[in-house]
């Protein structure tokens, strides 16, 4: 419905009569005070107008004609803007001209130029697309733009919080199709913090467990039953890990939040909630894509 | 009568000429201003529009207070470029509970508007105390001492709410009552974080390129526009 949101009949009324009343009141001025060289020489109370040097007065040349058509001119371009445009109230112009108007233009211009490109983008194989050299390069646009504030611009993490997008640990699985979820509808990992249940001694001894697992010489640690009955059914009896849950791996070197005795202890105590926040309304299909072929190139490559 | 002697008369009647002066600059008020206040898609808040809880309007405070609008603006503009980069334009609506709102005009960083729920909380509090230490060429300034006072060091935000309630922000007593108690224990980190992930989320969480309007608000004490205020933006060929 053209116009749906613009002032009503009273509020239109009040627009059009000020504003076409005001143009034609400085139409009026513009045009009197050019043409009134020969004005009465007097006052409002009737008294002579004072006058200068013999005959330099008030009112006694007009304004030059250059100034006249400037004035004018300008009354001349706002009729034409007010007929063409939108502003007097409800009245939508000759135009048609609206700003929602212009913006689905641009869409549809923006869809006609590049939505089939886009639309075999979001369908090819990661292979092609990681083939193309230019694609490659419009990902890592992608991913500068949405990705690196948080995995760093060379995707090896960053502050022991966001992790490493580049080495073969993916904490919630590295397959495409995992990866893809990760980006799409984000990750919120949920892990406790086991202070009160195990106490700092208790802490102590499974931190010390956990780093020597993967090690072999753990299986007699006076904390594998604490980790058994607490930490195994995420991470794995063996601390394999399960990136179903977002649960790491404990037994190789890559720890995101640290490996030195004290950021286990602290992981332990206080538990992780890292979060990933969804990009799926962000991004549309395309970019998820193309980033999900740079992300996996980066792993294999 | 014609222009130059009204113009002597004008001139020879200061009380005519104030008048005269006031009618003339007020048309402008009178032509653009005025019919807009009382046009319901400009004032009344968008469906997903809730007044801000007391941690948000504290961290709003600190927003203000700290100048962030000077370098960042909260208005997405209905282009294709600014649509592409931040997400969905700015409506009228959603600053209705913003008194006084915070559009600005001037990005030296990016515009905010839709920054809730782009980046987890943790993420803002390391960027915030120190943003180099996540985005390395950032030239933003840190803000340490966020994290370092209480969120309630200011005056009682029970007044601020009961001003706002004055204005027609539909808090109830209850929540008042409760608005102590939701900033105990906070840092004026957490209130300006909480502020931020606010910010556009619930249009974020509405779809991308086109606002749900389904989502029913959790006050609706006041009439919302049927539209969102959308239908200001609306191309002729919707209907």
């Amino acid at each position: 419905m053209p116009g749906a949101d613009l002032p009503g009949a009273f509020w239109t009324g009040w627009i059009a009569v000020l504003t076409v009343g005001s143009l034609i009141g400085l139409g009026w001025l513009v045009h009197s005070v050019y043409f009134a060289a020969d004005a009465p020489q007097q006052d409002a109370e009737g008294e002579a107008e004072p006058v200068w040097d013999g005959n330099l007065r008030e009112g006694a040349q007009p304004p030059p004609l250059w100034w006249f058509w400037l004035l004018f001119g300008s009354l001349v371009v706002s009729v034409l803007y007010l007929m063409l445009y939108p502003g007097l109230g409800s009245y939508a112009g000759a135009l048609q001209w609206s700003q929602g108007g212009r913006l689905q233009e641009s869409m549809a211009e923006f869809e006609a130029e590049f939505g089939g490109v886009r639309r075999l983008v979001a369908e090819a194989s990661l292979a092609t697309l990681q083939a193309d050299l230019e694609l490659m390069a419009s990902a890592q646009r992608i991913y500068d733009r949405n990705c690196a504030a948080c995995h760093g611009y060379d995707a090896r993490g960053q502050a022991q919080r966001f992790p490493n997008l580049t080495d073969a640990e993916w904490q919630w699985g590295g397959s495409p199709a995992a990866i893809e979820q990760s980006i799409r509808q984000g990750r919120q990992a949920a892990m406790v913090g086991w202070l009160p249940v195990l106490g700092e001694a208790g802490v102590r001894q499974l931190a010390h467990y956990t780093q020597q697992l993967g090690r072999g010489a753990a299986a007699a640690h006076p904390a594998k039953a604490q980790y058994d009955q607490f930490c195994a059914a995420c991470h794995g009896a063996e601390g394999d890990g399960n990136p179903i849950l977002g649960a790491p791996s404990l037994k190789d070197d890559v720890a995101l939040y640290g490996n030195s005795l004290d950021a286990i202890e602290a992981s332990i105590a206080s538990g992780r909630n890292g979060l990933m926040p969804p990009f799926g309304e962000r991004l549309d299909d395309t970019q998820i894509r193309l980033l999900v072929a740079l992300l996996t190139q980066e792993t294999t490559g | 009568m014609d222009g130059v002697g009204l113009h002597k008369r004008l001139e020879a009647n200061s009380g005519l000429l104030i008048f005269g002066i006031l009618l003339v600059s007020a048309i402008g008020g009178l032509v653009q201003v005025l019919p807009s206040i009382f046009q319901d898609s400009l004032v009344a808040p968008t469906a997903q529009t809730t007044p801000y809880d007391p941690s948000e309007l504290i961290g709003r405070d600190i927003y203000i207070r700290e100048g962030c609008g000077v370098c960042h603006s909260q208005q997405v503009r209905p282009l294709l470029a600014e649509i592409k980069r931040y997400g969905p334009y700015s409506r009228a609506g959603e600053s209705a509970y913003d008194r006084p709102f915070l559009w600005g005009s001037k990005r030296t960083g990016p515009d905010l508007h839709r920054i809730g729920g782009r980046y987890s909380d943790e993420w803002h509090r390391l960027h915030l105390i120190d943003p180099r230490s996540v985005v390395p060429n950032s030239i933003m300034p840190a803000y340490p001492w966020l994290a370092e006072r209480p969120a309630n060091r200011g005056p009682d935000v029970r007044r601020r709410m009961r001003a706002l309630q004055a204005l027609g922000h539909p808090y109830s007593e209850a929540e008042i009552a409760a608005a102590p108690a939701a900033l105990a224990g906070l840092m004026e980190i957490d209130a300006l974080i909480a502020y931020l992930q606010g910010l556009g989320a619930t249009l974020n969480a509405g779809g991308f390129d086109q606002a749900s309007r389904t989502a029913p608000s959790t006050r609706e004490q006041r009439p919302h526009s049927a539209d969102g205020g959308d239908a200001h933006f609306a191309p002729e060929a919707a209907g």
